[in-house]
């Protein structure tokens, strides 16, 4: 396969969706496609992949009509070839389907990997749990998010095994990874990608991991070191207001960056006033879960938060640590919880009126994990600010701050763009300043650099110090581990984990 | 150019379009052919078929939102008992067909106009709409309910809440006017034909007579009264007499008119409110 270069112009019947003309796919070479949410990643690699619908969106790629690049056998090869493991698993499965069967759809039959496969992505899983997993239906048996994610990665490493011994005369190859690890832990997501490069030190083939997630850069330089020739890191990035260009990100940008951070993190101290102090059990939905100060969960502890502190909790996915941040947000009734909030001692048995007339907007705040459900997508940017408790004239001031946050794109049209219009990133950072604005002194974060490209979550990163600096308490919770431990003291990391 | 495509483009816009040019068409061709009294009836009864349906949007849309407030309202604050009265009340309208229900208000308010309680068509219309709106207006409640649920499932209803904004001015604004008024605008136009359909059904079933407390002669003319005409009948029973004599058939046009008229307006108007909230939805992907 040669390098193929392409132009890809992507629009509804009304309006441009995306276009980028400097899209690369060069052969035997993995490739981490970084960039905000909703910028066009996934939508562009559709396209290139044959996989957009052309009754329901306009596309052109390198000047051909979508119909007739679907026709061409370069695009037919490269489909036989390959494989696209979508973003969110639960689209590409059937429920009516046993997994098992699933995983042996058409071609994927003769693959001869599966159970090497399967033993590496599910290495800590013991083999009955995994012959029970792979009987059931998607539905109504729900199978976890990881394990459908990794049931899609074992689909698409049967695919990538098949092309590497089948030999075919063309060797038109695209696998696509679209946030293949959004749904795994680092220890899982470490697996994937120990996987991923043992089978392409085996035969190279072409693929491309669409990301977010910034600190598989350090695990590819700490363990894979010895492929990084034929590992490119690119970012996608804004050019106009539907126009993207590709460009390559420096993975020594990041890892720098890293390294600043972590030197210059603020030590913990006593000195500012305890704002928010969480009991270190409490039950809820019939789960009874514990805070610890330590990665081995020994030392069970207060989760303590001062003024002016940046505090981080942690715990694999599904564990509750959105949970923790609604109950101290009063949005859940739990069983058995105990907190002091600005001096104030809550309980569960404490009314939830309280909530909105003592806590809500005016001493702490919450920003939502998911943007795009958080914010009112049919207002416009500056209508995501009405009805909001502000303090008098601090109207003035929001132009300001949406400046800070969206800096070189404020402009009239921006402040009266649809939500619904704006990028993953952009949504993210809104719903970020909705809660920052109101100057709360307790801030609780739920993965807030979700959906952030490099450069975004600088920004929001920067902002948060600023608030931290005036003596808001900050309680984050995210999956995003590398970055937090780098900027959060050890003393300030807390550990969540469900008791036995 | 464009605006001709824009308007033709989408098939709620053109049977709209075409709704009005046909009525319009049709006008023009009684004006030529209808008996001026026979014409007045036909328009009259049309316009007033028309207002009504109007009033039972207006009705039905007040109605709904306040239930739809009260019930969410009653459901936050943990008011359950009085929940629970308000449901079953709501259930109990609902668990009476439309159409029985529409006929006992109907009695009602002609019993009321005949005893010369009501007396002006300003008084008549309102009631006459209200008595319909109080069995369409469920639909109504369960879709803004339906809304509302599915928001606060989402981050979006919490979300807002947390940063202190009014609950009242989350389900009203953000909830019912800015994310569902499309929706809301597709249900009230499908209101709208289930008005004119009762309103036909009805006025026909009293002015034959299924009622007789009710004279409906005092009653200003509808389509549905109108259909029930002595002489509609007689325009629409000319019909039959295609099958024995294939020749008559102009002579529909131009000397059974009345009937013709109004049989065709309210069937016109309901397979055009048909296509109209079809294409509205799939316009806007409900």
């Amino acid at each position: 396969m040669n390098q193929a270069r392409f132009s890809v112009e992507i629009a509804t019947e009304t309006r441009p969706v995306v276009s980028v003309s400097d899209f690369v796919i060069e052969p035997d070479t993995i490739t981490f496609l970084f960039g905000e949410s909703g910028i066009g990643k996934s939508m562009i690699s559709k396209a290139i992949y044959g996989l957009i619908d052309p009754a329901r969106l306009r596309v052109s790629v390198n000047g051909r009509n979508y119909s007739e690049y679907l026709r061409r056998s370069w695009t037919r090869n490269l489909q036989e070839n390959s494989f696209f493991v979508f973003q969110e698993p639960s689209s590409h499965l059937n429920p009516l389907v046993r997994l098992h069967e699933q995983l042996n759809e058409g071609s994927l039959s003769k693959a001869t990997n599966e159970e090497d496969v399967l033993r590496r992505l599910w290495q800590s899983v013991p083999a009955e749990t995994l012959e029970r997993i792979l009987r059931i239906y998607p539905k109504p048996y729900r199978p976890s998010g990881g394990e459908k994610q990794r049931l899609l990665l074992a689909m698409a490493f049967k695919k990538i095994g098949l092309f590497q011994s089948s030999n075919p005369e063309d060797r038109t190859n695209f696998f696509v990874f679209d946030e293949p690890t959004g749904s795994l832990d680092n220890v899982y997501r470490n697996l994937f990608l120990e996987l991923l490069f043992d089978t392409f030190r085996k035969s190279p083939f072409t693929a491309m991991l669409i990301t977010h997630d910034y600190s598989i850069i350090s695990e590819i330089f700490q363990k894979h070191n010895d492929i990084l020739s034929r590992v490119r890191f690119k970012e996608l990035v804004r050019a106009g207001e539907s126009r993207v260009s590709v460009r390559d990100f420096s993975p020594d940008h990041y890892l720098n960056w890293l390294r600043k951070a972590s030197g210059s993190r603020v030590p913990a101290s006593s000195a500012g006033e305890v704002v928010l102090d969480v009991s270190p059990r409490f039950s809820i939905f019939g789960r009874k879960l514990g805070i610890y100060a330590d990665h081995a969960k020994t030392r069970p502890a207060r989760l303590t938060v001062r003024s002016g502190e940046m505090v981080y909790v942690k715990a694999p996915s599904g564990v509750g640590k959105t949970t923790l941040a609604k109950l101290i947000m009063g949005l859940y009734q739990a069983e058995e919880f105990e907190m002091k909030l600005l001096g104030k001692t809550m309980t569960h048995q404490t009314p939830p009126r309280m909530w909105p007339q003592k806590v809500w907007g005016k001493n702490a705040g919450m920003v939502f994990q998911h943007a795009d459900e958080a914010l009112d997508l049919e207002a416009t940017v500056k209508e995501t600010f009405d009805g909001l408790p502000l303090e008098k004239g601090r109207n003035r001031s929001l132009k300001t701050d949406i400046a800070e946050l969206f800096e070189g794109e404020i402009d009239s049209s921006f402040l009266n763009k649809k939500v619904k219009l704006l990028s993953g990133g952009q949504k993210q950072r809104l719903n970020l300043l909705r809660t920052l604005v109101l100057k709360t002194g307790v801030v609780i974060l739920d993965e807030p650099l979700n959906a952030l490209d490099f450069g975004s979550i600088q920004r929001v990163l920067a902002i948060l110090e600023r608030h931290r600096n005036r003596g808001a308490a900050l309680l984050m919770i995210s999956h995003n581990e590398e970055i937090f431990d780098a900027l959060v003291d050890p003393a300030l990391v807390y550990h969540l984990a469900e008791l036995n | 150019m464009k605006p001709i495509q824009h308007l033709f483009g989408h098939k709620d816009k053109r049977w709209a379009l075409s709704w009005v040019l046909v009525v319009l068409v049709l006008f023009l061709w009684d004006l030529h052919f209808l008996n001026r009294p026979s014409l007045k009836l036909v328009v009259s009864g049309f316009i007033n078929t028309m207002i009504i349906s109007g009033l039972v949007i207006l009705f039905t849309l007040v109605l709904g939102w306040v239930f739809t407030i009260l019930l969410d309202a009653m459901q936050s604050r943990r008011r359950e008992k009085t929940h629970f009265v308000v449901t079953f009340l709501l259930n109990l309208v609902r668990s009476i067909p439309q159409i029985v229900g529409v006929l006992f208000g109907y009695v009602i308010v002609t019993t009321l106009h005949r005893q010369g309680i009501i007396s002006s068509k300003m008084q008549l219309f309102p009631l006459l709409a209200f008595a319909m709106a109080l069995f369409i207006f469920p639909e109504v409640v369960d879709l803004m309910r339906e809304r509302i649920d599915h928001y606060r499932k989402l981050d979006f209803f919490n979300a807002m809440r947390v940063c202190g904004i009014r609950e009242s001015r989350i389900v009203n604004f953000n909830i019912l006017w800015r994310n569902s008024r499309i929706h809301i605008f597709n249900k009230l136009i499908s209101v709208f034909g289930i008005a004119v359909f009762l309103q036909c059904s009805v006025d026909f079933i009293i002015s034959v007579g299924l009622s007789t407390d009710v004279n409906p002669i005092s009653l200003p003319p509808t389509l549905g009264s109108l259909l029930a005409h002595y002489d509609s009948k007689q325009d629409i029973q000319s019909i039959a007499s295609l099958f024995s004599d294939v020749s008559y058939f102009p002579q529909l046009f131009t000397i059974h008119l009345q009937g013709v008229s109004v049989a065709f307006l309210i069937v016109f108007t309901l397979v055009s409110i048909y296509n109209i909230s079809n294409g509205y939805a799939e316009r806007n992907q409900l």
